[in-house]
């Protein structure tokens, strides 16, 4: 019987391979292909065999941990050890503690289908089922090495990460199958499930606190007060060093061990302990089914039926809850906030001002307490500056994430049609929520950056406090126009390349897929770089022309109007554009389908 | 009032409707018939609007849709074959959404009586995920309806209802044909054509094949007895045999 199932899981791997070839016919496909594999083998493989990556030779081993030594201020392993193990059980307290509603095996819709009438056994299924959670994780293992490869400070080759990393993965993935089907049994013998998680949680702060409380005397005294990342990182080693924690990680310490092995000798030292675990979490997930009979199959199976209907609903993630609007909607109004109330409606019900205002209170008094702290000084103004290179890289990768637009409306196109509304407005309304929802996280980025950047009072900063605050205002204010800017370069990938762009929405890409977003994102980069010279070529001159007759402060606040309208210029005239764009579209010939 | 005049439309070098002209005065119901592939969806989206006609032009309620295309759609509603609605939004939020586009004031006024007239007041407050299919159908004409449109386009509007569904959904376009609207619809269900219109316009391959009153179109098919039949008329129109 399982000769069957492995012969399906062979057949529908070779058919996708198949098809991604095939695809490969048409020029765009074919380009992106070329760009991806480019990128692939640049950025990842060539850097393998290339001299500056470490060797499992004992002395280059040696070489590139000095060498990483002497340019970072911290040792990276005992940290990297202690940031892994932290993570992971993060990780794997979220799995016990949230709720999901995901199911213990993920079964397709076709496997319910086809599978669960047949006359299988229901532990053939589980192993099948298993068995593909393992190729994934194989999958998720070749992607990460591609990455961790480059790693100067790791030992081991290029096998050993492999192997390390999917020990790793399959260890988490039979965690987490084994964690549900044991939160499925506790609560149908009638255990209270929020309460039982109240107390792991409460259990779990205990094991923290009392870790904490010991903290002071492991923590090397002169790690405080440094002027780096460097106490944040010796807080995580002594963390996950001092007692009632450390045991408490000791089994990720086990599982990351033959991936963080420095040598093949402590690689094959690591890989017993290692194997010995991923075989009790086997013999768990096995057992925990067999005691459970068919019913956590069955479960699985609905909640995964349930779940695709859901999906194919539009929804991802969550089941679709009817909620009241986010504001009240009255006629007659401007038509264009019809489609921001819309929008709001299709994502996360978080999305709100009572939200974002105490997240706003959270992170003002956060960094405030930072800024002020003695322990913390020197460490807040480079938090500032991760915090400010995040929000750039969010600016940048944001309009992928928030695309509550035109670019979720696409299969609407029809019915936006026969709205009686200009192009321009139906574009300008779309892209209302993702501009507010973006706009909102980066205000709420920039609001602890400036405060942590506050310049001290003793240094002769170029800014005065009310420059400061003149400036992070400025910034703040020209924020939207910038978000939009960015949002008008997907949006119009979209209305000029449906299919295309179709297909980078497509999972399960092959290089083409890779590629194909690699060109979209240096497009958005380039846009965005097109779109910020002049404004910031036009800041500049105001300031370099204003700030001696009027002063700094007042030049900032002028060249941030200036550069505000030279932004919002573009994208009226985006929003123009597309919207005639919109008016041409011909549905029967772009259709995306 | 719609006319249309050499209305023509290709899809690449396939040309779906060629060089068709149609008149329908406020009160008249136009029945689009033919078989399947013969050109009635893609005419009905180019009248609303939604595909650009090639060739061709089109004038709903007095306003060219080409030139004046905002003006031309606020006196319209179009109904899809697939009834297309929003996940997340309501049957209420729904109508409120479409009343906020049109600009309809006092919109739960209106759209009370409109979810009292398609049994769905009960599930004012659902997804569209919880509806029925017919249900999402009646929905979409519920919002389609709240603007008090002159000129109407139904595509297939009587599929996948229930008997007493397709009773309400004929005596509403006959009231609303009767209030002074210009109706074009397609369908195949032509014993409940004969009812509710008051024309019908037979396509077969993207060409007109006739047109004009029941009894015109009767009369000239020749149903020799007298009694108007469409379907026989649309197999002998259409040069289908029955075996
Ligand atoms: N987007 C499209 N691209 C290319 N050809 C199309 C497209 N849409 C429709 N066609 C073709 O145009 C012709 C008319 O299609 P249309 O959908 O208008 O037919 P119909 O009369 O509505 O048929 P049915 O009774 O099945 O609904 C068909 O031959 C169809 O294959
Ligand atoms: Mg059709």
């Amino acid at each position: 019987m399982l000769r069957a199932l492995l012969y399906l899981r062979f057949v529908s791997a070779w058919n996708w391979l198949l098809t991604r070839v095939r695809s490969l016919r048409r020029p765009k496909n074919l380009i992106g292909a070329a760009v991806g594999c480019a990128y692939i083998y640049f950025f990842f493989i060539h850097s393998m065999g290339g001299p500056a990556a470490p060797r499992p030779a004992d002395e280059h081993v040696a070489q590139a941990l000095a060498r990483a030594q002497a340019q970072l201020p911290v040792d990276w392993l005992p940290a990297m050890i202690a940031l892994g193990a932290l993570g992971l059980l993060f990780v794997v307290a979220c799995a016990w503690l949230v709720p999901t509603e995901r199911p213990a095996l993920g079964f397709t819709e076709a496997e319910i289908a086809f599978l669960f009438p047949a006359p299988i056994k229901r532990e053939a299924l589980v192993h099948f089922r298993l068995l593909s959670m393992q190729l994934r994780s194989l999958a998720g293992a070749l992607v990460m090495t591609l990455f961790t490869n480059r790693a100067p400070i790791l030992g081991g080759n290029v096998l050993t990460h492999a192997l390390g990393w999917w020990l790793v993965f399959s260890a988490l993935s039979l965690h987490f199958s084994a964690a549900r089907f044991t939160l499925t049994r506790l609560a149908e013998g009638g255990t209270v499930l929020w309460r039982q998680r109240v107390l792991w949680a409460a259990l779990l702060l205990v094991v923290l606190g009392a870790t904490v409380l010991r903290l002071p005397e492991a923590m090397p005294a002169a790690a405080r007060g440094a002027a780096s990342l460097r106490p944040v990182v010796e807080l995580a080693v002594a963390l996950g060093e001092t007692a009632p924690l450390a045991w408490l990680l000791w089994p990720f310490h086990i599982v990351a061990a033959p991936f963080l092995a420095l040598d093949l000798g402590a690689f094959a030292r690591a890989l017993g302990p290692a194997l010995a675990l991923v075989g009790l979490h086997y013999l768990w997930v096995v057992r925990s089914v067999v005691a459970f009979e068919d019913t956590a199959v069955d479960q699985a199976a609905q909640r995964a039926a349930r779940i695709t209907a859901w999906r194919r609903g539009g929804r991802a993630g969550g089941p679709a809850q009817a909620r009241p609007g986010p504001f009240p909607l009255r006629a007659p109004g401007r038509p264009e906030v019809a489609f921001f109330w819309k929008n709001l409606l299709s994502t996360w019900p978080y999305f709100t001002v009572r939200v974002w205002l105490a997240g706003l209170a959270v992170a003002v008094a956060g960094a405030w307490w930072i800024a002020r702290s003695e322990a913390f000084a020197g460490f807040a103004s480079e938090a500032a500056l991760t915090i400010l290179i995040f929000a750039g890289y969010a600016l940048v990768v944001g309009p992928q994430f928030a695309r509550q637009d035109i670019r979720s409306d696409l299969t609407h196109a029809d019915i936006l049609k026969t709205y009686p509304l200009r192009g321009w407005q139906i574009i300008l309304g779309q892209l209302l929520t993702p501009a507010a929802i973006l706009t909102g996280v980066l205000w709420l980025l920039l609001a602890p950056a400036a405060i942590m950047l506050w310049p001290a009072p003793e240094t002769g900063s170029m800014l005065s406090a009310a420059g400061h605050v003149i400036a992070a205002l400025g910034l703040a204010l020209v924020m939207p126009a910038l978000v939009l800017v960015q949002l008008l370069v997907p949006n119009a990938a979209a209305l000029l390349f449906p299919a295309w762009f179709q297909a980078t929405r497509a999972r399960g890409g092959g290089p083409e897929v890779v590629g194909q977003r690699m060109i979209f994102f240096f497009a958005q980069l380039l846009a965005m770089i097109g779109a910020l010279l002049p404004a910031a070529g036009l800041g500049t001159a105001v300031i370099l022309a204003l700030h001696w007759i009027v002063g700094v402060p007042a030049a900032v606040a002028c060249a941030a109007v200036a550069a505000l309208a030279v932004l919002l210029i573009e994208v009226w005239c985006g929003v123009r554009w597309l919207g005639r764009r919109f008016e041409r579209f011909d549905l029967s010939t772009e259709r995306p389908t | 009032m719609i006319e249309a005049s050499q209305l023509a439309k290709n899809y690449g070098s396939f040309s779906a409707v060629k060089d068709l002209s149609l008149t329908v005065r406020p009160g008249e119901v136009l029945g689009l018939v033919g078989p399947n592939g013969a050109g009635k969806t893609t005419t009905l989206r180019c009248l609303a609007g939604i595909i650009p006609a090639t060739r061709g032009s089109i004038r709903v309620a007095g306003h060219d849709l080409a030139a004046d295309p905002v003006a031309a759609k606020r006196a319209l509603a179009f109904f899809p074959d697939e009834p297309r609605l929003f996940d997340y939004l309501t049957v209420r939020q729904h109508l409120a959404f479409v009343a906020r586009i049109y600009g309809v004031r006092d919109h739960e006024a209106l759209a009370q009586p409109l979810l009292d007239e398609f049994e769905i007041a009960d599930k004012a407050d659902q997804l569209p995920g919880e509806l029925s299919r017919g249900m999402k159908q009646k929905l979409a004409i519920a919002c389609g309806l709240l603007h008090g449109p002159a000129v109407m386009f139904f595509d297939e509007p009587l599929t996948g209802l229930d008997p007493l569904g397709i009773r309400r959904m004929k005596n509403s376009i006959i009231a609303r044909a009767r209030a002074g609207a210009a109706i074009v619809l397609s369908s195949h269900l032509l014993h409940l054509l004969e009812e509710v219109c008051t024309h019908v316009l037979i396509l077969k391959r993207g060409e007109k094949i006739a047109d004009g009153t029941l009894a015109e179109v009767a009369a000239r098919f020749g149903s020799a007895e007298g009694g108007v039949n469409l379907e026989e008329v649309f197999i002998r129109a259409t040069g289908g045999t029955e075996h």
